[in-house]
């Protein structure tokens, strides 16, 4: 696909005609005896230097116009997935994983899984990556894309000072319908990444239900766990009272083990547990994908260029090569009295 | 060597050099945003080309970043409540349109984690922000404040300002705003009473408040003349906008200016960065080569002619 960056030019195509109508070398009306017969070699010359005028204006003309290959994707097999990164912006991530301000010595949890998903991308060159975030309300961060500066510019940009409140389970259903962007082959991962859950509305459950049947997503649920924090796979001592009110995360663990898809818990405790989740999460998600590479536009102008030097560096040849009419005229065929 | 050889062997050499494509560099300035849309409730007014202030404000915004020279960067934010929140940091343009378009597109009101719309407090933040960042800031809002600020006015602003620019969008004339239940189905337009008319009680009360209907110096000090009003009504408010941008230095112009005139307007508000920049010489010498050859042909059609007089 050829595309022109100053098409207007092309209006002045028909000047290449111009050889058509002229002569290049000279020509007399006079008959010579020295002069080639106009046999074959000859019209060929004749033929040819046309050619060569025709062609040297018009390549002109086109490289003026600005050819260019357009640039696009091109398809390629990778090993990598789908991946939405839904990280939570609740005020609570800027704590560290002992539930304090960050004083210097330790990371807060968002700086720590920060850090490790950046790492985690640029070792894994072929998925394709969306992220959203989640505080009281969902919000789309960065649709699907392969950029890396793209992705890496939205990562950092999640260090800014979190938001209010924990809305999961519209995050979840944002993440799961970014996931309908991704590409035809290759498998559909949501990483959730959070410090906590909060009650989730029966209608947001069905709605995440569905989104998790129609996308066939695999779900990691990243758990940042706050020193003192009950485990999700704490089941609690008989008696205890254990609803949704009272332990989020564990029922909001319960209802991701029930939607029906591949589903991981991990429980981190500090930066270094998290790198070991994310890595675990990086082997399982190594499948076959089919992504693109984009190719940049390629100028063309150089190659119409070449063809005006070598048309033109003919012509002159030819005019180099030309031999002179006689230096004087001729002598009169009756001499004068 | 004769003209008829030379000036052809010129022309090839012209060609020649056309497509080695020698450039000439010089210093281009580029100039780096934080662009920060507004995303409250009153950028839902459909005022602008019949559609709404955030739809417009996202369509006029990508097509203003799609004619910036390639090398620029942008990041993207929104507004709402009393801070902004950033998307992504600056990325360059040309590499990265297709998810700075696709984040843009994205930016919905729902995104909003509380409703107040408090533009002062939010461009304060925005700025703080973007100077964090060491780029210009691009305010993109309609000025409604919500609720409306108390008699004292906008605070002050103490720091540095990064420069750039505000961005008004929205019509001249008060429209009414959208409203959206909890599932986000639109009902209706805001009313007088479900909004707030009345300036914040912050602050020293307006001085001829002991006039006012109801005053009373201890239980009522601002009275109860400015209960009512139209703050239901949406309109742009570019004078209030335009003193915002004077005090932080910033340059205050709409939208629907154009991509020319934001362009111009930021150049002048906002520090910019030179890189050189390489501009190919392929096409003056391409078109000089052109033009001799068309000469060339032009001429040489010419008969070489021995005319009757010099023959008789």
């Amino acid at each position: 696909m050829i595309g022109f960056t100053a098409p207007f030019a092309l209006w002045a195509l028909p000047l290449a005609g111009l050889p058509l109508l002229t002569r290049w070398l000279r020509s007399s009306s006079v008959p010579r005896l020295d002069l080639r017969p106009a046999e074959g070699v000859s019209r060929a010359v004749d033929r040819g230097l046309t050619a060569a005028g025709v062609i040297a204006l018009a390549a002109l003309i086109m490289g003026l116009a600005g050819p260019y290959l357009r640039g696009g994707s091109l398809p390629y097999r990778g090993m990598g997935t789908n991946l939405v990164l839904l990280i939570d912006r609740s005020s609570s991530m800027d704590d560290t994983f002992a539930g304090r301000a960050p004083d210097g010595t330790d990371e807060s949890k968002a700086a720590a899984a920060r850090r490790i998903l950046q790492d985690f991308i640029a070792g894994r060159p072929d998925d394709r990556i969306g992220i959203a975030a989640f505080s009281t309300a969902p919000l789309q961060v960065l649709p699907m894309t392969t950029s890396r500066s793209a992705i890496a510019a939205a990562i950092t940009a999640q260090s800014e000072r979190g938001l209010s409140q924990t809305d999961v389970g519209r995050g979840l259903a944002l993440a799961m319908q970014m996931t309908r962007d991704a590409s035809a082959m290759g498998s559909r991962a949501v990483v959730l990444v959070s410090d906590g859950a909060a009650v989730i509305a029966p209608e947001v459950q069905d709605l995440v239900r569905e989104l998790a049947l129609e996308q066939q997503v695999n779900l990691y649920w990243l758990y940042l766990r706050t020193e003192g924090a009950r485990s999700i796979f704490d089941p609690g001592a008989p008696g205890e009272a254990d609803s949704p009110q009272t332990r989020p995360e564990r029922h909001l663990h319960l209802l991701l083990q029930r939607l029906g898809i591949t589903y991981r818990a991990f429980e981190a405790e500090s930066p270094e547990a998290v790198a070991q989740a994310v890595a675990e999460i990086g082997t399982l998600e190594s499948r076959p994908i089919l992504t693109e590479r984009s190719l940049p536009r390629r100028d063309l102008a150089w190659l119409c260029f070449l063809a005006a030097a070598l048309a033109a560096a003919l012509l002159t040849a030819a005019r180099a090569l030309e031999r002179p009419f006689a230096p004087r005229r001729p002598a009169p065929l009756v001499r004068q009295p | 060597m004769r003209v008829r050889v030379i000036l052809p062997a010129i022309a090839a050499i012209l060609a020649g050099m056309a497509m080695i494509g020698p450039g000439l560099t010089r210093p281009q300035r580029l100039t780096d945003a934080l662009v920060v849309v507004d995303i409250t409730r009153s950028m839902n007014t459909r005022d602008m080309e019949g559609g709404s202030r955030l739809d417009y404000a996202r369509r006029a915004l990508t097509d203003w970043i799609a004619t910036r020279p390639c090398g620029s960067r942008i990041g993207l934010a929104l507004f709402t409540e009393r801070r902004s929140l950033t998307l992504f940091e600056p990325v360059e343009i040309c590499a990265d349109f297709a998810s700075i378009k696709g984040a843009m597109d994205g930016l919905d009101w729902r995104m909003a984690w509380e409703g107040d719309s408090m533009i002062q407090k939010g461009l304060d933040h925005a700025l703080r922000r973007a100077g964090g960042l060491g780029v210009p800031l691009i305010f993109v809002t309609d000025g409604q404040e919500a609720p409306p600020l108390p008699y004292s006015g906008a605070a002050r602003f103490a720091g540095d300002s990064p420069g750039g620019l505000i961005l008004g969008v929205g019509g001249d004339q008060p429209a009414p705003i959208p409203k959206f239940d909890d599932l986000g189905r639109e009902a209706g337009f805001y009313e007088p009473g479900d909004v707030q008319h009345a300036p914040a009680r912050l602050g020293a009360p307006p001085p001829d408040a002991a006039q006012r209907p109801g005053w009373h110096p201890r239980n009522n000090p601002y009275g109860e003349s400015d209960l009512d009003g139209s703050e239901h009504l949406s309109a742009l408010r570019a004078e209030y906008l335009a003193d915002l941008a004077a005090e932080r230095g910033l340059g205050f112009l709409r939208l629907s200016d154009g991509p020319a005139a934001i362009d111009r307007a930021l150049a002048v508000h906002a520090p910019g960065k030179t890189v050189p920049a390489t501009r190919s010489l392929s096409p003056p010498l391409a078109a000089a080569a052109l033009v001799l050859l068309l000469t060339l042909w032009v001429i040489g059609g010419r008969r070489v002619s021995l005319t009757r007089q010099d023959i008789t």
